[in-house]
């Protein structure tokens, strides 16, 4: 038998979003800082008890009753920009990002996932028992084809490794390629889970009770005073903060707060937040920074946040993730920068 | 004798290879796999379609991979340490590396997920920094008409540092693809495919076979460039082809696997203290050598869970070098 069996037909691709790539980026010399960024911004550490418990949305549970003959094949354009056709209705699939995961239990798919990927933060408890499948270090290509996994929910941006993308479709295995950096990406994300996987319908329920909550939760504080914020991603050496137009910035307004931005870096110097002088200091690395902290590092204590006290930890996980609870996101920073106002 | 045993070492590792991996498959159906697949026979597949797809898709690539890009780095190794006299030369010496990898960093900051052939922009731009990079080393080192040793070194030496300034630019402008980056400055064959393997071993392969049969030329130069003129040799000739084809399936090999060190420095010392310096002997087991080096670290790296090649290559290889290198009192020279 010609071991050139498996060679496959050139594949092309072009990138939807390619002008926005860069918009994401975390500009870093040292693989460590990126590495303790990356953790934060998966949620690494356990957040101590936010300000608010977060409720589940109501319609990510309610299945919906009758499921009408999944419209199989069905084409998708990842958003990447590459069309990926799924052939039958995947039953064993591999969610390679942590919102995917949630996104899969929510719409009523979790008992087809057959692995995920690793969970610092893991979230919903019915996926704990999962194989896991791919870490920071990489994806094990050979567990997911002993897995017969027939979908890929892979994570956009480098999270995935483009070279495992590559590597399991040239296996024909169909992988989706998914990230956001507004909120209507993070619904689209959502909706193309549900499509590939059979469950659009309970997906289309599901960002359409999102939408409905973010459009109220954003009328609560539509008229409030808007604090300059301060949204601290991890300041352990440098100081890194929310890029202009991601999606975290995107939230930080939503939530009524006047965000102080940055480039795709991700860095501000603390001249500049000197400067800025933000009203409110937001911890999404709370997990491992308390406010006492903040107000005892040196040439911090000017600033007004500091000041005044106004320094909260949040849930960096529920903020950071495009999946079904980014409301629950929305909610835990309305609770923390306008807590007058009754949720 | 030495020989022989290159052959078996190769053998044990190509199988060894084969065999382990993060899913258990049994010995038997490992080889009933191979069996039924490359030799033709017809059994009744005892085993499940993904075993197949493991051993076939992913292990055999992988392993075949790692054997031709270790085998090419050891020649060039011995190639460029035979030319330029140097016992610390290595394939990347004339700027391959830096020139690479700043094609590589180049390529992650360019939003373009094209695949032709198996072959993203990343190999492209990897391959042709490389080549280009040796390319602009060979023609600043040039006084006259020839190339004289000592100023290809430092020429080499110099546009490394600066393309090493251009790839730190690039990494410090790339975001997200930083992890991407850093993947390819360790190196390694998770990515591998036939595809890209059917595409790079040729040029490997043609590349390591003319410097194989030009180790008369490299014993002459070794006795310097005068002695290997007397000895009938076109130095300046030889030592174009030699540096081309050393440079070629250096490029080929970092294209598709990324920037593995050591193997090339080391596996041509360790045959030269085993066997002594004349290059018929030490090119074609120092292929063996780095063959089967690159398998067995490739192995230990999907053992220990995927850790980069590179680290196992230098943890592994370092203190055998000191070894073998305390154990030879004689002394030791090109």
């Amino acid at each position: 038998m010609n071991p050139f069996a498996s060679f496959r037909m050139p594949r092309t691709a072009s990138g939807r979003k390619r002008g926005r790539n860069r918009g994401r980026s975390l500009g870093l010399l040292s693989p460590l800082a990126l590495l303790l960024v990356l953790a934060a911004c998966t949620g690494a550490a356990a957040t101590p008890a936010p300000t608010i418990t977060p409720t589940p949305t109501a319609v990510a549970t309610a299945a919906p009753t009758a499921t009408p003959a999944p419209a199989f094949p069905v084409t998708i354009t990842d958003d990447e920009g590459t069309t990926v056709a799924v052939a039958a209705e995947p039953q064993r699939i591999v969610s390679l990002t942590p919102a995917a995961t949630e996104t899969l239990f929510a719409i009523g798919a979790g008992d087809r996932v057959a692995a995920k990927v690793e969970d610092i933060s893991p979230f919903p408890p019915e996926a704990d028992g999962l194989p896991v499948v791919a870490t920071y270090q990489g994806v094990d290509i050979e567990q997911i084809v002993s897995l017969k996994a027939d979908l890929v929910i892979a994570g956009g941006l480098g999270f995935t490794p483009p070279a495992a993308v590559a590597q399991l479709r040239s296996l024909g295995i169909p992988v989706i390629v998914l990230y956001a950096e507004s909120v209507d990406e993070a619904l689209a994300g959502i909706d193309a889970v549900g499509l590939a996987s059979g469950r659009a319908e309970a997906a289309s329920a599901l960002t359409t009770a999102m939408r409905t909550e973010f459009d109220r939760l954003a009328a609560l504080v539509q008229s409030s005073p808007r604090p300059l914020t301060f949204y601290e991603i991890d300041a352990t050496s440098e100081i890194y903060t929310v890029p202009a137009g991601s999606l975290y910035d995107e939230l930080l307004r939503l939530a009524g707060a006047d965000p102080i931005t940055t480039d795709a870096s991700y860095q501000i110097s603390l001249e500049k937040l000197i400067t800025a002088n933000p009203a409110v200091i937001l911890l999404g690395d709370g997990g491992y920074t308390t406010p006492a902290d903040v107000a005892a590092r040196p040439n911090w204590s000017g600033i007004k946040a500091v000041v005044d006290g106004n320094i909260f930890p949040v849930n960096d996980t529920l903020i950071t993730r495009p999946g079904p609870r980014l409301v629950d996101g929305l909610r835990a920073l309305i609770a923390a920068l306008h807590p007058e106002v009754q949720l | 004798m030495v020989a022989a045993s290159g052959l078996l070492l190769l053998a044990i590792a190509l199988v060894a290879g084969i065999a382990a991996g993060s899913v258990a498959i049994a010995p038997t159906d490992t080889l009933g796999i191979l069996a039924r697949r490359v030799l033709g026979l017809e059994l009744a597949p005892t085993w499940t379609v993904a075993a197949e797809t493991i051993v076939m898709d992913l292990r055999l690539p992988r392993v075949l991979t790692a054997m031709v890009v270790g085998g090419g780095l050891a020649v060039a190794g011995a190639a460029f340490q035979g030319l330029l006299r140097n016992p610390l030369a290595d394939p990347y010496v004339l700027g391959t590396a830096s020139g690479a990898a700043l094609g590589a960093a180049i390529a992650v900051l360019i939003p373009v997920r094209a695949l032709i052939l198996q072959f993203g922009l990343l190999h492209a731009l990897a391959f042709i920094g490389a080549l280009g990079a040796v390319f602009v080393v060979y023609r600043l080192s040039r006084v006259g008409s020839s190339a004289p040793m000592t100023s290809l070194l430092l020429t080499g030496y110099a546009v490394s540092s600066l393309l090493a300034a251009g790839l730190a630019m690039a990494m410090y402008l790339s975001g997200t693809g930083l992890r991407q980056i850093f993947a390819y400055l360790l190196g390694g064959f998770e990515a591998a495919t036939w595809g890209r393997l059917a595409v790079a071993a040729p040029l490997i392969l043609v590349a390591g076979l003319v410097i194989l049969l030009r180790a008369r030329s490299l014993n002459g130069m070794l006795l310097g460039e005068e002695a290997a003129a007397h000895l009938g040799i076109d130095v300046r000739r030889e030592r174009a082809l030699l540096l081309t084809m050393a440079s070629l399936a250096t490029a080929a090999a970092v294209a598709i696997s990324g920037l593995i060190g050591f193997v090339g420095l080391v596996a041509p010392h360790v045959v030269r203290l085993l066997v002594g310096p004349n290059a018929r002997l030490v090119l074609p087991l120092a292929a063996l050598l780095g063959a089967s080096l690159m398998v067995g670290a490739d192995l230990l790296a999907r053992l220990l869970g995927e850790i980069p090649v590179g680290v196992v290559t230098a943890v592994v290889g370092a203190p055998f070098f000191l070894a073998l290198l305390r154990r030879a009192h004689s002394g030791y020279e090109l």
